[in-house]
């Protein structure tokens, strides 16, 4: 039945569509990154993202985006009349029942990378402060929420693993796991995938977040076989602006944060070189997604991550609506 | 400055790399740590307009270091302008030495030297100076430079060579070293006529073998300019065996096998035979001893006495390829007889008396017999016993008779001894020194007295002078007299008993003396008699009393003979020496020591019978007729010329040589290395401190 907490659809504010990461420039509207990671606590970095989200969705200036946290089921007799959708009726004259998303007990597991590369970081903080933050914010947004989390961190071996529940303490073990520092040699992506291929049998939602520094032949496999399986997938790409900009100046020894290498650079140039590359990489991995139908955020480390979170709701229903446009051919 | 090596100086272009170094290694220190590098290529770095150098300290010390050592591989000297060198034909100084030794002798060797030495003067140019010298174990002047300048230029080599061929080798061995120095002086000393324009070099004629004598290069300092030619002169045949005669001690006693002397066979080591023999040189009837000596070995070999009734002289050996050194002149050993005279009624088989162990002390020797003559006080002296006693021990009280020929005895020369077994022999002692008699007193310790104080200079107790022989504490005395030296005019005490009294003294009776004994050698009196020291004690008495004397009959040839052993004192004056080959030499007038012992042989002294005679043979190191290692000379700093050395050099070869030599004095290629090690330090301690100075990795200018 549905939850009375999703009775209605609820409503987040429209995003003001200025810049890339979709209107975060809005002064006082989002938390500043720099602001939060000085918050020392994960949890409480968390709460601070997830509050201050729903905070914005009471008072927001944004308006006229919806998501609507239902799906439909056709009318079968014995169901209780009071959920028949009106309006879909009346576009479709059928009749069709409203499901919200907990009745579907939503499985959600947050495969965060862990690796050296992850370190790094131009700003006050690392991407694997920003992604751990991203990721206990997700888990504490969906622990409020009643769904069930789970939690894979992993370098080049698996070194975290939580299954979803929703059990008392849980989402304490996922902030300590995520409290870990990251340490890995390497980046493998198919092993946290081929593992979570093996445990997880329900269809769940799958969160990576990583910054993909790492060789994707086989990812996509991976991937497709998850896809297959039914699981949704939403990939969060996180990179530091100095990734994604190469702005140094000065040619000096540039030290590899996994494999340890050093090597000269002239950042004068290879600056080109390295954003072709970059850039193609990313979109190679945009493709795949996108071939996959998995969801793929680009986030930049100084993004506010409530966005994050709005994305990451932003997906759900759209996956939703297209769920139900499939379910109504 | 100029160098030995210049194209080393190339090196010196290395410079360049610690300056590109410098330039490109700009901000190397500083690092990025990035997440990772799979989107960068590595980019080499360049120079550019942009960069500037760094460290500007580090780049000097280091283009510094790579100067130095580009420097020093250059091998630098500072050039000496080039002597003039000698014009090919200017006048070349030639000392000419030809071998006169005995191994010269060898078959063929004198001929082919003599031959060589005239082509040496042949070769000698119309300006040329030359000396011939001959030496064996000395060198003596054939031909000086004066003589040679005053001989017509076109006769000067036949002059000299007919010189050379009134040689002939000698009997000596050869002291090549000496000779050397000889023509190094010859050249000094006609050079303080006028300073040397040309070359000077000593030409030596001579088959270098290996008993070459050359201490006289110990230490000389061979002069500058002057060069080494040696004329080597090669046997024909290399097989050399030598013998030996080895020595016996002379105290030894004699055996009473038939056994013969000791002589040692050396072959040489490049001889080609091996089988030799070796005999006695009799009409006959001295069966040939047949010899096995591999070649570079020696043999030992225990020679039979010569056939009885007939004495020889010589030993002969056989089989080798030169026989100058095969014969070997051997006389047995002389045997000394000396008398000592015992005066006493004591037997000789008591026990109990002196005369027992006197008897047994004097053992006949190899070189010595001792008769021991006994005479009772109570019969007359005759004259002739003490005119052959060479020592005259008195040991009972004498008749007045005796007295008188017996202090005559030691004032012509002869030591007598008094040995006192009571106080009563003081009287003895009185009458002899013919003195009052001196006072005595018998003395008999508690338990026992000892010498308590010996004088080891004196010649008595010298043998004993050694800390191992010293200690006389072991022999006892139950009894002695206590004399006083005092009333002994001139007497000295050689040794006390620790009570202070004298145990041994002298008193000097005209050319003799007159020895006390205060204690007896028998066993009431000491335990001298049967103490290790007694026998040496009366030998020492003997040597004292002027009874034996260290006489060889064995020399070498050169050796100087003292004859004063071999001339009895009554041979008639002055002595005469007759050689091997019969000629009668006499001595000087008053003269002791023969000096011509110019060949090996048998030399016989005197007229006399029996002859006393002397046997010369040659030096053993003539007979070491392997061929002397040239390095042997090069080491002793004598500078040799091959024989057929070319010509002046010419003038470039000329300044290469001066350029390395120069350098080789001048070293200065090692102070460069010292200084570039002393700026690698530097350097290194520089760049220690410009890196602690250095902060952490540097911020990227983002």
């Amino acid at each position: 039945m549905l939850s009375s907490r999703h009775h209605s659809a609820l409503s987040l504010p429209q995003a003001r569509r200025t810049g890339r990461d979709g209107g975060s420039g809005a002064p006082g509207t989002l938390i500043n990154p720099q602001a939060l990671m000085a918050i020392k606590n994960l949890e409480l970095r968390a709460r601070t993202v997830v509050e201050g989200f729903w905070h914005g969705l009471h008072r927001s200036p944004y308006h006229g985006f919806s998501v609507e946290f239902t799906e439909y089921r056709q009318y079968s007799p014995g169901d209780d009349p009071r959920y028949l959708d009106w309006r879909l009726y009346a576009r479709s004259d059928r009749y069709y029942i409203k499901k919200f998303e907990d009745e579907t007990n939503l499985r959600c597991h947050l495969l965060v990378d862990n690796s050296r590369s992850m370190t790094f970081g131009s700003l006050a903080y690392t991407k694997a402060e920003y992604a751990n933050t991203l990721a206990a914010t997700l888990a504490y947004f969906l622990y409020l929420q009643g769904d069930a989390v789970g939690l894979l961190t992993f370098d080049q071996y698996i070194r975290a693993y939580l299954p979803a529940r929703h059990r008392p303490g849980h989402l304490r073990h996922v902030m300590l796991k995520l409290e870990q520092p990251a340490a890995g040699a390497a980046t493998d992506l198919a092993a946290p995938l081929q593992r979570i291929l093996r445990a997880v049998k329900r269809r769940a939602a799958l969160v990576l977040i990583s910054d993909l520094l790492a060789p994707i032949q086989g990812l996509e496999k991976d991937l497709t076989a998850l896809t297959a399986c039914g699981h949704e997938v939403l990939l969060f790409h996180v990179l530091d602006p100095a990734e994604l900009q190469f702005p140094f100046e000065k040619a000096v020894m540039f030290d590899d944060a996994e494999t340890g290498r050093r090597v000269f650079i002239d950042p004068a140039r290879v600056r080109q070189d390295y954003l072709k590359r970059l850039e193609d990489h990313n979109r190679m991995v945009q493709s795949a997604c996108a071939r996959l139908g998995i969801a793929y955020r680009r986030f930049s480390t100084d993004r506010p991550l409530e966005l994050a979170l709005f994305d990451f709701l932003r997906e759900r229903m759209q996956r939703g609506r297209r769920n139900r446009q499939l379910r109504g051919k | 400055m100029s160098f030995l090596a210049p194209w080393f100086l190339l090196g010196a272009a290395a410079i360049a790399l610690p300056i590109i170094y410098h330039l490109v290694r700009r901000s190397s220190k500083e690092h990025i740590p990035f997440s990772s590098l799979m989107f960068l290529r590595p980019t080499p770095p360049r120079v550019t307009k942009r960069n500037r150098v760094e460290h500007i300290v580090l780049l000097l010390l280091r283009c510094l270091v790579l100067g130095l050592l580009a420097l020093g591989f250059a091998r630098p000297f500072f050039q000496k302008p080039l002597t003039a060198a000698a014009p090919a034909d200017a006048a070349r100084k030639i000392v000419l030495l030809v071998d006169t030794s005995a191994s010269m002798k060898r078959d063929g060797l004198w001929p082919a030297a003599v031959a060589r030495a005239k082509e040496v003067l042949d070769r000698a140019s119309a300006s040329d100076l030359v000396a011939v010298l001959a030496y064996d174990r000395q060198a003596r002047s054939l031909v000086t430079f004066e003589q040679w300048s005053a001989m017509a230029p076109g006769e000067r080599a036949s002059l000299a060579g007919q010189q050379i061929e009134g040689l002939a080798p000698s009997w000596f061995g050869t002291a090549l070293g000496t000779a050397l120095v000889s023509a190094t002086e010859l050249f000094a000393q006609n050079e303080k006529q006028g300073p040397a324009a040309g070359p000077r070099q000593v030409v030596v004629v001579t088959d270098l073998q290996e008993g070459s004598r050359l201490e006289g290069l110990q230490g000389f300092d061979w002069p500058r300019g002057v060069s080494v030619q040696l004329e080597v002169i090669k046997p024909k045949r290399p097989t050399n065996a030598a013998l030996l005669w080895l020595v016996d001690r002379e105290d030894s006693p004699l055996s009473d096998t038939e056994a013969g002397p000791r002589v040692r066979v050396v072959n040489s080591a490049q001889a080609q035979h091996e089988q030799f023999q070796l005999r006695w040189d009799v009409a006959a009837g001295a069966t040939p001893i047949e010899l096995y000596v591999p070649p570079g070995q020696s043999r030992i070999i225990q020679l039979p006495k010569p056939p009885s009734g007939r004495a020889s002289d010589r030993l002969i050996l056989s089989g080798d390829d030169d026989a100058f050194d095969n014969v070997l002149y051997l006389l047995p050993p002389q045997v000394e007889d000396m008398n000592v005279l015992y005066i006493g009624d004591q037997k000789e088989s008591d026990p109990a008396g002196p005369v027992y162990y006197l008897s047994r002390a004097f053992q006949q020797t190899r070189r010595l017999r001792v008769q021991l003559q006994l005479h009772a006080p109570s019969v007359p002296l005759p004259p002739d016993r003490l005119g052959t006693a060479r020592l005259v021990i008195v040991g009972d009280r004498l008749p007045e008779p005796a007295v008188e020929p017996i202090r005559r005895f030691a004032q012509e020369g002869g030591t007598v001894l008094v040995v006192m077994k009571h106080a009563g022999f003081s009287e003895i002692v009185g009458r002899l020194a013919e003195v009052q008699t001196p006072a005595a007193e018998e003395v008999k310790p508690a338990n026992y007295a000892m010498l308590g104080q010996i004088d080891f200079a004196h010649p008595f107790f010298a043998p004993f002078a050694d800390s191992r022989y010293s200690d006389f504490t072991r022999i006892h005395f139950w009894k002695y007299r206590r004399l006083d030296l005092a009333q002994l005019p001139g007497a000295r005490a050689a040794a006390w008993f620790d009570s202070g009294a004298p145990a041994l003294l002298e008193a000097p009776l005209g050319k003799g003396r007159l020895v006390v004994l205060t204690s007896a050698w028998t066993p009431d009196d000491s335990q001298l008699a049967v103490s290790s020291k007694f026998v040496p004690l009366l030998y020492a008495l003997l040597d004292w009393a002027g009874g034996r004397t260290a006489q060889l009959w064995q020399f070498t040839v050169g050796d100087s003979v003292n004859l004063a052993g071999f001339a009895a004192p009554q041979a008639a004056r002055p002595l005469t020496v007759v050689t091997p080959d019969g000629a009668s030499l006499p001595l000087p007038a008053g003269g002791q020591v023969f000096t011509q012992t110019d060949a090996p042989g048998v030399y016989t002294v005197g007229a006399a019978q029996p002859a006393a005679r002397f046997a010369v043979n040659l030096e053993a190191a003539e007979s070491r007729t392997a061929p002397l290692p040239i390095d042997v000379l090069e080491r002793l700093g004598v500078p040799l010329k091959p024989a057929d050395a070319a010509p002046a050099q010419p003038l470039e070869q000329r300044r290469r040589l001066q350029s390395a030599e120069l350098e080789g004095q001048q070293k200065l290629w090692r102070w460069l290395t010292v200084a570039a090690l002393m700026v690698l330090i530097m350097e290194t301690w520089v760049a220690g401190w410009l890196t602690r100075r250095t902060t952490s990795p540097a911020a990227s200018t983002i």
